[in-house]
């Protein structure tokens, strides 16, 4: 902290010399408000403040007395009431229970299978890097929805070439019953995010200076030695970073669901937390309980990012 | 200094604001728009614009007929995504911010959903009792809540039997009259590897529709408050007999109607019926191959009980809350629903649904049809069937959440639930749904 005031008031003093004392202070202290201004006017307005009205109309409740509330509508402050129903709500519950089992297993295998695509693509005996970057990344580039209507033709009994040619080999494939679509769920997810998750453990990886492969080159150790001894350990605040945005992600699952709900029965309104939310809002109009689902996710979100890099930095100390 | 009181400034400044905004974000729908005084019609000569949001295919076309006619009433079209896949979202937030147009497209069972949220303007303060007498009776009673009217019908859909003349010929069955004829040929088409029909685990809005065929009738107004019956005897027979058709493997659960996974079937001759609305006939038409081989009879009945049919879907046009020009829109909405040239209109650009005016059901449908190898199933069939109907039947405030907790029922029979369990505690869940809204109603005994 100090080291940075006084960097700032050397070079403060430094204006000072050319343009005079008073001068110095005023330009100094709004140029930063002046370029920052725009940004946290939209920050502000599209960020903070609905965030304050969520949590603020989480705590109020409408009820409407009567037949169709022609007998007076309340507004009341409810104190944890909207969380309360919101917790009772069982199919809530599920599907924060459905989003962690999801996580678990799709987190892990996202985040395995690209950091071993980095790793090859990093390796000295690779071909064409450029092109397979380019190729793993490209189904980032296909938008969520798209990439969903895209996969249910895979899915889809009577559609899919893939049941087709199970089914003539005596097996039979089901994508969207209850018990499989979930991870027919995490595989488009896994495909779209894994090439951008590769590519930022690309970029870490590139950024281990050759002196230390040189080194380790010279002390004769293998492909496998180096990946495992240098990359994976220098590489750590990369995968900590892709694996807490997918965590964050795959609590706020929404549009591959929503989309494949039109051709599985399985997924209910309710199938993932925001789902639920956007049902309770939007379909029951009840926006007061939404808000409090909405602030419960946050807060489950907010708990294990922050329970997973306890727990990393602890075993890195 | 100067930074940190400037900061401090800018910190007071969005707190006020933050406060301001608060204040004036009250929870939106509190406010009823059918007290006070009604609105005057424009004054004559005074030119207005009224919007129309609905998901209707080129729904301006048939506004232009109107607007040629009427100088001073445009109307203007405007689509929308249909129902819950987005328009309601839309029309109840622009409901919330105090906007919204003249018009909107609202399904039969959503009306009182809007109702709840202060969203409709009474028509009968306008004027809709003199209209009454032009639309089917089923539908008015739709449409009619306490004392007043919250949207003119639009369009309807009375269901009936659609089958595969060939496919029943291979099996040697004809269409079934009654129910259960119709489970005895389930078994015949399903020994020939094929299915007669599908059950949607995840739709109970068909299921509903077939209890109101029996008799049913869920939720009723008495005085102040909401009964509910959700498992009285004709729903619990439409359960039971569903329960057992499933159980025996009679309907397949893995697909609903018309999802693309049902074209797929249907296609390759493994569904020969389908229990469906009468706008069902377009979406035939997207079958490959199906030219010619549909035929459509009347819905199997509950033995001496129920009714010959049932209505599935429905839409009205109602007027919404912010509406400033009530009683022309009311006027519009009665031209397009019972003039001749409004419903052949509606049925050429935008292929609406059943015309909710018995007196007339269209040109095109007087016709009969090559598709169905030349029956001319619309006087044949829907003209009775949408007579034959099931006037207690009413909609309520919390029907989609109704549905969505049927359905969470109706899953369960994957794994080892039934329908009958679904219909009983689901009626617990929706007294508990109504309650926490604060809204008074009773179970029935």
């Amino acid at each position: 902290m100090t080291a940075v005031t006084e960097r700032r008031s050397e070079a403060s003093g430094g204006d000072a010399r050319r343009v005079g004392p008073k001068r110095r202070s005023r330009t100094s202290a709004s140029a930063p408000w002046i370029l920052l201004g725009p940004f946290l006017a939209l920050f502000l307005l599209t960020f903070i403040l609905p965030i304050i009205v969520a949590i603020g109309s989480s705590f109020v409740r409408v009820t409407r007395q009567g037949v169709f509330g022609e007998e007076g509508v309340t507004t009341e402050f409810a104190w944890f009431a909207n969380y309360a129903q919101a917790l009772e709500n069982g199919n809530f519950i599920a599907s924060i229970g459905r989003m962690l089992l999801f996580g678990v297993v799709q987190v892990t295998v996202m985040i395995a299978l690209c950091t071993v695509l980095a790793l090859l693509l990093e390796s000295a005996s690779v071909k064409w890097p450029g092109f397979f970057r380019a190729v793993y990344f490209l189904p980032y580039g296909i938008p969520g929805v798209i990439a969903t209507i895209l996969w249910s033709f895979l899915y889809v009994p009577g559609l899919s070439p893939i049941i087709d040619i199970a089914g003539a080999m005596g097996i039979e494939l089901d994508f969207l019953g209850a018990g499989t679509v979930l991870w027919s769920i995490a595989n488009i997810v896994t495909w779209t995010y894994t090439g951008y998750n590769m590519m930022i453990i690309v970029a870490q990886l590139k950024a281990i200076p050759t002196e230390v492969y040189e080194a380790a080159k010279v002390d004769g150790a293998g492909p496998l030695r180096v990946a495992l001894s240098i990359q994976l350990p220098l590489i750590r605040p990369a995968l900590i970073l892709t694996t807490v945005f997918s965590i964050i992600g795959t609590l706020q699952l929404f549009a591959e669901p929503q989309v494949l709900q039109t051709v599985s029965p399985a997924i209910d309104n309710e199938y993932t937390p925001n789902l639920s939310a956007y049902t309770t809002a939007f379909a029951y109009n009840d926006y007061n309980v939404a808000a409090a689902q909405a602030v419960l996710i946050a807060l489950v979100a907010f708990a294990l990012s922050f329970i997973f890099l306890r727990l990393t930095s602890r075993r890195a100390s | 200094m100067s930074p940190m009181t400037r900061r401090q400034l800018l910190s007071w400044a969005a707190a006020g604001g933050a406060t301001a905004l608060l204040a004036g974000c009250s929870t939106p729908g509190t406010v009823s728009p059918n007290a006070g005084t009604t609105i005057a019609p424009a004054a004559s000569g005074e030119k207005i614009t009224l919007t129309y949001w609905a998901w209707l295919k080129d729904l301006q076309k048939v506004a232009d007929i109107w607007n040629a006619d009427h100088p001073n009433v445009q109307v203007e079209a405007v689509w929308i995504p249909g129902g819950n896949d987005g328009g309601y979202q839309k029309m109840y937030s622009a409901l919330a911010a105090g906007g919204g147009p003249d018009l909107a497209q609202v399904e039969m069972r959503t009306l009182p959903e809007f109702l709840l949220v202060n969203g409709l303007i009474d028509l009968r303060r306008y004027g809709a009792d003199e209209y009454a007498p032009r639309y089917n009776e089923t539908l008015w009673n739709q449409v009619s809540y306490v004392d007043g009217v919250y949207g003119i019908p639009q369009d309807s859909g009375p269901m009936a039997l659609y089958y595969r003349q060939d496919l029943l010929d291979q099996v040697g069955a004809r269409p079934p009259a009654t129910w259960d004829e119709w489970y005895q040929v389930a078994g015949a088409v399903r020994d020939a590897d094929m299915y007669l029909e599908c059950f949607a685990l995840d739709d109970a809005s068909w299921f509903a529709a077939m209890a109101t065929q029996a008799g049913a009738s869920w939720f009723q107004i008495d005085g102040d408050r909401w009964t509910v019956n959700m498992a009285d005897e004709a729903t619990l027979e439409t359960a039971r007999f569903f329960d057992r058709a499933i159980d025996e493997g009679l309907m397949t659960t893995s697909y609903g109607q018309f999802s693309p996974a049902w074209f797929a079937a249907a296609a390759n001759d493994k569904i020969v019926s389908l229990a469906g609305a009468s706008w069902g006939d377009a979406l035939l038409q997207g079958v490959s191959g199906a030219e010619g081989k549909w035929r459509v009879a009347p819905l199997p009945r509950w033995g001496d009980a129920g009714y010959g049919s049932t209505f599935q879907g429905g839409s009205t046009a109602a007027v919404l809350a912010n509406s400033k020009h009530p009683r022309e829109a009311l006027e519009f909405a009665v031209w397009m629903t019972t003039s001749e040239a409004g419903i052949n209109a509606m049925i050429e650009n935008s292929g609406i649904g059943w015309s909710p005016d018995d007196a007339y059901i269209g040109a095109a449908r007087q016709e009969p049809s090559e598709f169905f190898g030349g029956q001319n199933y619309n006087e044949e069939i829907f003209v009775p069937a949408a007579k034959e109907q099931n006037n207690e039947w009413q909609w309520w405030p919390l029907t989609q959440q109704t549905f969505n907790i049927l359905a969470d029922g109706f899953r369960t029979k994957a794994s080892g639930g039934s329908l009958v369990d679904a219909v009983v505690q689901g009626q617990r869940d929706v007294i508990a749904a109504f309650r926490n809204k604060g809204l008074r109603i009773e179970g029935a005994a």
